[in-house]
Parts: structure tokens; sequence; C-alpha cells
């Protein structure tokens, strides 16, 4: 098989971000490549199709696990390692060189590189939460890239990481666990464990939390354990959702709830636990998902596939978009030289 | 002017004035003389007016004078432009004429010139024209640049002739002197033949081998005598160049031919026949003459392509056909053993048809072959059609350049091989190495589909520990239940619109859980690898578009290639404990959360799952005398 057409069989993309300016938005796939799409082509009209997207390569041994965007850098999230890339929005170009690095540090009795696997920016202090293999979220101040503060607690590797605006930090791990903590205390504040719910418990497909969303109120968490909506004062699984496949997406859109996965279908429900929208996509999993309302409404769901699923009323599926195939000056035909070198490496 | 007759007017006045007042002086005279009065004061009055009469004659003639004076000058005034206007005219006419014989001059030599930039580029050392130059001025310069190519070049050819003539006789020289040799060389030869037989040395045998040879059409020759000039310099025995043949076909046809040609001289104009054709031509129907005219030249060469101590040769029959100006190659599988090799008949002919891309061979790649055949009232792809039909192989470029016969290809490219040494070597290289890759990829499905290899023992086998699974069984099946699966791995491949694929089956089993491997070998192999697609069933079934460990799977195995490898590791096989060791990690890993634990942990890694998509390790590690399965 060629490599194109490998990588366009199997490509993943784990994450999405939209620039501060909200006309570009990034995907970062498994294969250490980041695709950028101009907004604009999505707001332009149905009747041209959309333009094509830039590639920037970070190089193939580069497993891009999570992305963020603070100012006018874009922050990947790798293997052990965070770096910022600058983006000069007015000639659309994502620098090449790493403008700096942070270091996740191995722990003593650590035997892999710990994979960084979900971020939380809080932009108003300049501060990164990064949630990473070794089980430990990391709080990365932007200003000088030191590392301010571990929180630890979790038996196995960080799934997801979010927080709101007053300094709480709600993560999901592979343990099972979902771990509240707060700026202010070193341990954790509280602690969920869906799996011990006899009405959420799946015993087939494990006890790990794949994603948690929260908002004023309320918290949702999903993953082998079935989705529910969690009350964040009284700790009560208040809503069991649905959803049939294992969770990897979850989040408060407007007044609904986004549910995706493993599952040919990504769904919205209302916070009653009514199923609003049931909409088809084409990625075995999906991983991620980005949306705005202002300056137009769309939102990007992006997974284990070679296209982006683009919704613009949240309710239907408006378009499908190519990744690789699709991508600026990159579609000429190398197949004489590709052909060559496998040639080459055959036995004489 | 105005004023000269105003002032001519004033001279007449006034000379009228003076007339009257004459007149009255003489009346008055007269009057007093006949009165007798005394009249000389009146006559010296009288005198005085006399005075101013000439003084006005005077004037009046110093005015006629000026004018005569200024019409002079206009009249010279005149001449003078009128000559000029002459001078014009005559400058006009010449022109004209001059004009006719650069005209005439133009058409009589039409020289056909190059542009400036080609002459400045000859010419590096002339002066950069202005730019402001007329038409006419370049192309005087053009003329006189081109004046002066035509010298050089004239200059050149002169000192090329010299030289021409001056090799003529220095091969003369050499030839005279070589055949000097000849009577003492004849000598020398028939005096040491007793030697020759005393010591049993037999000269003539490869001389008597190569009269065939001559009788090779020059295309077949040139490959022959390449194919053998290098076997004999790299002292290659993995292939073997052989003329099939009769010297008597060959000089029959020779004879025919020339009989041929002596008729249709005679009968110049007819029909073009074939040299069979006179005696019956008006019974014949058009297929036999198609059939006749359509015949290869009765030698051909046989080039037997693997290692004297391999079981498997590669046959390839290469035929010229001197009406169709090309040559034709078929491949045969040849097996000294006497086992049933199905199927392997058809991937030989898929070897040559993949050998050179955008090449299979399925149109006669000979400029104009379309017009010559139309005399014989046949078609390219009627000729075609009669190879395929009766086997006699393809017209590859490939082929083609090896014989030095220019083709023109599908996309009209036009090519002439005058390197035949290096072509005929890569294309021998290349068939060799595709022919080796082959036959070891034969052998693996044959392993696989018999089930007559030890998965336990096979050095592919990356971690000989344990192998949990077993193959029980692996069959050919067609292309419609293959593409019955439903994977990203089918829907995003390239279109491949020359390609055949034969695809298989297996079946790997460990416990209650079944793994079905639909494999796709495309025909074109090694340039693209097998594919598999994966099924697993156990507790429901699991594809890759389902479930995204299965995918991830099927990436690991899909994304090897040759380069990760030894070279004598077989491809498939790899694949297949690739496959293997997945499938025993993806349950070991999905039974350590199941409630009722079927599948222990037996493999060593340190997490089943990492990464937000839960991956597993299906990658294997060894340092040393560490080893593990890693994501």
């Amino acid at each position: 098989m060629k490599e194109k057409d490998l990588k366009r069989a199997y490509n993943n993309v784990l994450s999405q971000t939209i620039s501060t300016s909200q006309r570009f938005l990034f995907c970062g796939n498994l294969l250490g490549d980041i695709f950028i799409l101009d907004l604009k082509e999505l707001d332009k009209g149905t009747e041209e199709p959309p333009g094509k997207l830039k590639l920037s390569a970070q190089g193939s041994d580069v497993d891009i696990n999570c992305l963020a965007f603070h100012r006018d850098y874009l922050i990947v999230g790798a293997i052990g390692l965070i770096y910022g890339l600058q983006w000069n929005e007015e000639e659309q170009l994502l620098s090449t060189k790493r403008a700096w690095e942070v270091k996740i540090p191995m722990q003593v009795d650590a035997v892999e590189v710990p994979d960084v696997n979900s971020m939380w920016l809080h932009s108003d202090t300049d501060t990164l939460y990064a949630g990473c293999g070794d089980g430990v979220i990391y709080q990365i101040s932007l200003e000088d890239g030191r590392i301010q503060r571990e929180f630890r607690g979790h038996t196995d590797y960080v799934h997801c990481v979010v927080g709101n605006a007053n300094g709480c930090i709600y993560s999901g791990a592979e343990d099972g666990t979902v771990r509240f903590w707060n700026d202010k205390e070193k341990e954790q504040t509280a602690m969920l464990e869906p799996h011990k719910n006899s009405q959420l418990l799946r015993p087939d497909w494990g006890k790990w939390i794949g994603a948690v969303a929260v908002n004023d109120d309320w918290l949702i968490c999903g993953g082998g354990p079935r989705p529910a909506i969690w009350h964040l004062g009284s700790l009560e699984c208040t809503r069991t959702l649905d959803f049939p496949g294992r969770v990897h997406v979850c989040d408060f859109v407007d007044d609904c709830v986004l549910l995706g996965g493993e599952h040919n279908h990504v769904q919205f429900y209302t916070l009653n636990g009514a199923l609003q929208s049931n909409i088809p996509v084409e990625h075995t999993a999906c991983y991620s998902s980005v949306w705005q309302t202002t300056p137009f409404k769309f939102m990007s769901i992006s997974g284990f596939s070679n296209k982006l699923h683009i919704l613009k009323d949240f309710r239907f599926l408006d378009s499908k978009i190519d990744l690789y195939g699709n991508v600026e000056g990159k579609d000429a035909d190398t197949d004489e030289s590709e052909e060559e070198a496998i040639f080459c490496g055959d036995a004489l | 002017m105005a004023s000269s007759e105003e002032h001519d007017n004033k001279m007449v006045e006034v000379l009228n004035n003076q007339f009257e007042k004459l007149r009255e002086a003489m009346d008055e005279m007269f009057e007093m003389k006949a009165n007798g009065l005394n009249v000389e004061g009146k006559r010296s009055s009288a005198a005085l007016l006399f005075v101013a009469l000439k003084h006005s004659n005077r004037e009046v003639k110093r005015s006629i004078k000026a004018g005569r004076d200024e019409l002079h000058m206009e009249k010279s005034k005149v001449d003078l432009s009128r000559l000029q206007l002459q001078n014009l005219l005559y400058e006009v006419s010449h022109l004209k004429k001059e004009i006719i014989r650069c005209k005439n001059f133009g058409a009589k030599f039409n020289l056909e010139l190059l542009s400036d930039e080609e002459y400045s580029i000859k010419f590096p050392n002339t002066p950069k024209e202005q730019p402001e130059m007329s038409s006419h001025k370049k192309h005087l310069h053009r003329l006189e640049c081109e004046l002066k190519l035509r010298k050089a070049l004239d200059s050149q050819y002169n000192i090329l002739l010299s030289s021409k003539q001056e090799l003529l006789q220095d091969n003369l020289s050499q030839a005279q002197r070589y055949t000097s040799f000849a009577p003492a060389l004849r000598t020398l030869m028939e005096s040491t033949k007793p030697l020759h037989d005393a010591l049993q040395l037999s000269l003539d045998v490869e001389w008597k081998l190569g009269t065939v040879v001559k009788y090779l059409p020059k295309p077949l020759y040139l490959l022959f005598i390449n194919m053998q000039s290098l076997q004999r310099v790299l002292d290659d025995s993995s292939f073997k160049a052989e003329v099939v043949g009769f010297e008597s076909d060959a000089q029959m046809q020779e004879l025919l031919m020339a009989k041929e040609r002596a008729s249709k001289q005679s009968t110049s104009g007819g029909e073009r026949r074939h040299f069979l054709d006179e005696n019956n031509s008006s019974e014949s129907s058009m297929e036999n003459l198609q059939n006749r005219s359509l015949e290869p030249h009765p030698l051909h060469i046989k080039v037997i392509i693997g290692s004297a101590d391999s079981p498997y040769h590669l046959l390839l029959i290469i035929r010229y056909w001197g009406r169709l100006k090309c040559t034709t190659v078929r491949a045969e599988f040849c097996c000294s053993s006497n086992n049933n090799h199905q199927g392997d008949a058809n991937f030989v002919q898929d070897l040559l048809r993949h050998l050179y891309p955008n090449d299979l061979g399925d149109e006669i790649p000979i400029s104009g072959i379309d017009y010559e055949l139309q005399n014989l009232n046949m078609t390219s792809e009627d000729c075609m059609d009669f190879l395929i039909k009766n086997d006699f192989g393809y017209p590859y470029c490939w082929l083609q350049s090896m014989c030095s016969i220019p083709t023109v290809n599908k996309s009209k490219l036009y090519k002439h091989e005058l390197n035949l040494h290096n072509c005929t070597r890569e294309v021998i290289t290349r068939i060799r190495s595709r022919w080796n890759s082959w036959l070891k990829l034969t052998q693996q499905i044959r392993g696989l589909t018999y089930k007559d290899i030890d998965l336990y023992s096979l050095k592919e086998n990356i971690y000989p520990a344990g192998l949990a699974c077993s193959l029980v069984q692996c069959t050919a099946i067609t292309l419609d239940e293959f593409h019955h699966q439903n994977a990203d791995a089918i829907n995003y491949m390239s279109d491949t619109k020359c390609i055949t694929y034969s695809t298989y089956r297996a079946v790997v089993v460990r416990g209650s859980a079944k793994m079905e491997c639909f494999i796709q070998i495309p025909s074109n192999y090694p340039m693209e690898m097998p594919i598999w697609v994966l099924s697993i069933h156990w507790n429901g079934c699991h594809t890759s578009k389902n479930n995204s460990a299965i995918k991830m799977m099927e990436c690991w195995t899909n994304s090897l290639q040759p380069k990760h490898l030894d070279p004598n590791d077989n491809f498939l096989y790899v694949q297949l404990f690739r496959t293997i060791y997945s499938f025993d990690i993806f349950l070991e890993t999905e039974g350590s959360m199941q409630s009722n634990i079927e599948y222990n942990k037996e493999k060593p890694y340190i997490s089943a799952f990492a990464k937000r998509i839960r991956l597993r390790p299906y990658r294997y590690i060894k340092k040393g005398s560490v080893y593990a399965f890693k994501q």
C-alpha cells in the first residue's frame, strides 16, 4: 500500500483548536502533521467547494496528542513535551521552529516517557494544565515555562483535564475516577467513581473515564461507564445518558450535551437526558470537538478517519472536509520516486 | 507691392502735374508772345520746370531698376526650389529601385535566420545591439551574424572533411596492414592444425554456434549479442540466452524474401503481398492473409532466468515480427519438479506487465505502425488480438529498448535507447529481482495455504516465547468476497487501473475468539505490498469500522514496509506474525477488563493502554536481552 493511501486510511486526528482570532482551525494527528483550515472557507457559502488546507509536518516521530492556542502561539502536546509554535496570522504561516519547549519530568519509577494527553488553558492567568501519561496534572506557567505545581492522585494515566474560571480543575483518568482539584488545596477536593454506580457500569468496557466537561453547576463524564450528568455541589448523579458507545468526547453546547466516542454517531442530549439529535459520522471513534458561536456558528468533529465533520447549526451534519489529499501543494503524484524507493529496498 | 504701386501712382500724378504746369507755362508764353509781351521771365521760370521733370524722370528709372532686381531675386529662388524638387524625385525613384532589388534578393535566397537571442548566444563577443535599432537594421545585423555563422560552419566542415579523409587514409593503411597478415595467419593455422587435433581443442565449435546467430534479425541480434557479452563480462550464471530455430529456416525465409522483392519489382504498383501469396492470392481469405503476413521470424531467443540450483526458472521467449517491426516477449514458468503450480503461470505475465510503470504492453509502441498496417488491411488492435490469442506475448516498450527499436508510448513520448548495454543490464537485473521476490512470495502463499510451515520455528517469529494463536485455514477467495469487507484501507486505495489482485482469507483462532484476515496481494508486488483487512469475532464482530483498536491493528500490519525488515525475511510471514501478535495483545488487553477473564496477560507489556485513544502495545521492542511490547 502506498504511503499516501496508508495515511489516508489510518489518519487519526486526536486534537483540534481554534486560533485566538477565531479565523483558523488547527488539527493534529498521530502521524505528526498539523492541518490548518481557514474558517472563511466554511462561511463563504455552500456552492463552491472549500479551499485546500495547509499542512505543517512536525516529523513522523511526533504524536500530536493535544493542541491549544494562546495569543499567537499554537501549543502542541506531544510525548513528554509541550512546545509552542508561533502562528503568523498575516502570512498564514505556522513557524517550523519551536518557540519554546516544556519537558514533562520523568517520574522516578517511570519506564516510559509520559504522553501529554490533555491540556486545559486558563487564559486569564496564562496557565496551562496538562494531564499526562504518568497520572499527574502539571500546572505550567506560560510566562516562564516553569512547572508551578503537580496535582497527584490518579493511579493511571489522565484522559482529560478541564477547569473553570474560579480555579477549579476536574480530571478524568484511566483509573476510573474523576477528581476535583483546587488551586488552594494540595489534595484533591472531591472524587467521583462512576464505575461504582451499577447504573453506569458497563462491565465489558472497563472503568476508565475518557471525557469530562463542566459548567457552573454540572459535570458530565463518561468513558467505559455510561455518560452521566452530576451535580457539582452534591456530587449526585442526576441523569444517565444512553450513549451506546465508549465516550471520548463530551461537552456542554448551548443548553445541550454533546457526546461522541467509539460509535458511528455523535449525539446531542438535552439536560433532561432526551436524545435531541443523532448525527452520523465516518470516524471509527471521535476524539475531538471544537465549536464557536461567534463570528459564525460552527462545530468541527474529528476522530479516527481522514475527514473533519462540520456542523453549522449543531443539529445536522453540514459537510465533511478531507484532510490528506486535500492539502495545498502536496497533491502532485510522487508515484515514481516512491516506487523506486520501494524497489531499491527489495533484495536483489 | 502696394507701396510701389502707390509710389507709381504718385509719380504719375507728379508728372501729370508737371506736364500740366509746363503746358500752362507754354500756353501763357504763347499768348504773351502773340500779344507781343516780354516772355523772358516766364521762360526762365518755365525752364526750371524742366529740372523738376528731369528729376522725376530719374526717379522713375530708379524704381524700374529696383523692380527688375526684385524680380530677378524671386526668380532665382524659384529655380533653386525646383532644382531641389528634381533631386528629391530622383532620390525617390532610386530608393524604389533599391527596394525592389532588396525584395528580389530576399525572394531569391530566402534565408532562414535564427532569432537575435540565438545569434547573441552563438556570438557572445559581438556588442549588444541597441534596442532602438530599426527592424531593417536588426535584419541586417542578423544577416551579418548568419554570414559569420555560415563561415564558421564552413570552416568546421572543411576541418571535419579533412579529418575524415585522414581517418579514411588511416583506415585503409591499417586494413592493408591487417590483410598483409592474413596469409601468414592462415599458414600458422594450417601448420598448427595437427597440434589442435592432438590437444583436442575445438576452436570451431563456438563459431558454428555463431552461424545461427548470423541469421537473427537485426534487433534480436543486438539483444542476443548484448546479453551474451553481459553474461561473459559479469560472469553471471543466473541468466542465459539461446537462439532457438534452424539456420535452414532462416535461410529459406531470406531466399523467399528476396524472391518476393524481385516479384514485387517486376509487378510494381501491385498490391503488397506476402511471399507465399503470389500463387493463390485470389482464393486466400483475409484471415489467412493476416495470419501469414503476421508471422514471426523463424528464429527466436530464449532467455532463462533463475539460478542453476533453483528448481524454478523464468523462461522468456522473445520473437521478432518483421511486419510489426517490433519484438514480443512471452514469459513461462518453468519448474523442474512435477508439482502442480496453478495460478503461478498468471503471475509471470504480471511480472513483465508491471516491470516499468505505464508499460503494460497492450499496444504496439511503434510510430506509424497503424499507417503501415493499413496497407495490409489490418489495424494494430487486430494484431494485438492475434498476438494475445496465439500466446505470443506482449510488445513492451522496455523490450523494444533492449533491441534498440525506437518506441512511442501511450503518452506519445518518443524514445530510442542507444545505451543498449546499460539498458539490457538494468532490465535483466530488474526482472531477476522481481522474479526472486515473486518466487519468495509464492512460496509463502503456498506455505500458508498448504499449512506446510511451522509457525513456531520461522525466523520471522519475532517473539518466540509464545504463540497462543493458531492459523487454522488459509484459502483463496474471490475479489468480490474481499470487497464485501468494508474497510477504509480498501476505500482509500489509489486508483489502480492496471493492477489486478489476488485475495486470500486466513483464519486465526485463539480460544473462543476468531480472527479473519482478508489479504489482498497486488499484481505489481513488490512495488505495492499486500493489504490486510481484519475482522475479529469475539463478543460480537469487531472490524476497523466499529472498533478503533482493530483499526490500529490493521494500520500496524499494513504500514509494514520492506525497508523495515531484513532482506531475507519473508514479507508475508512478517505481516502474519505482526497480525497474530496484535491479535494476542488485543485479546489480552481487552480480556483484562472482562468480568469473566478468558485471556490472561501472557505477553510482556508495561501498560495495556496509553493515550486518549487507549492504544494497545502492538509494537514489539527488543533491545539486547530486554524485550517488550509497547505502544
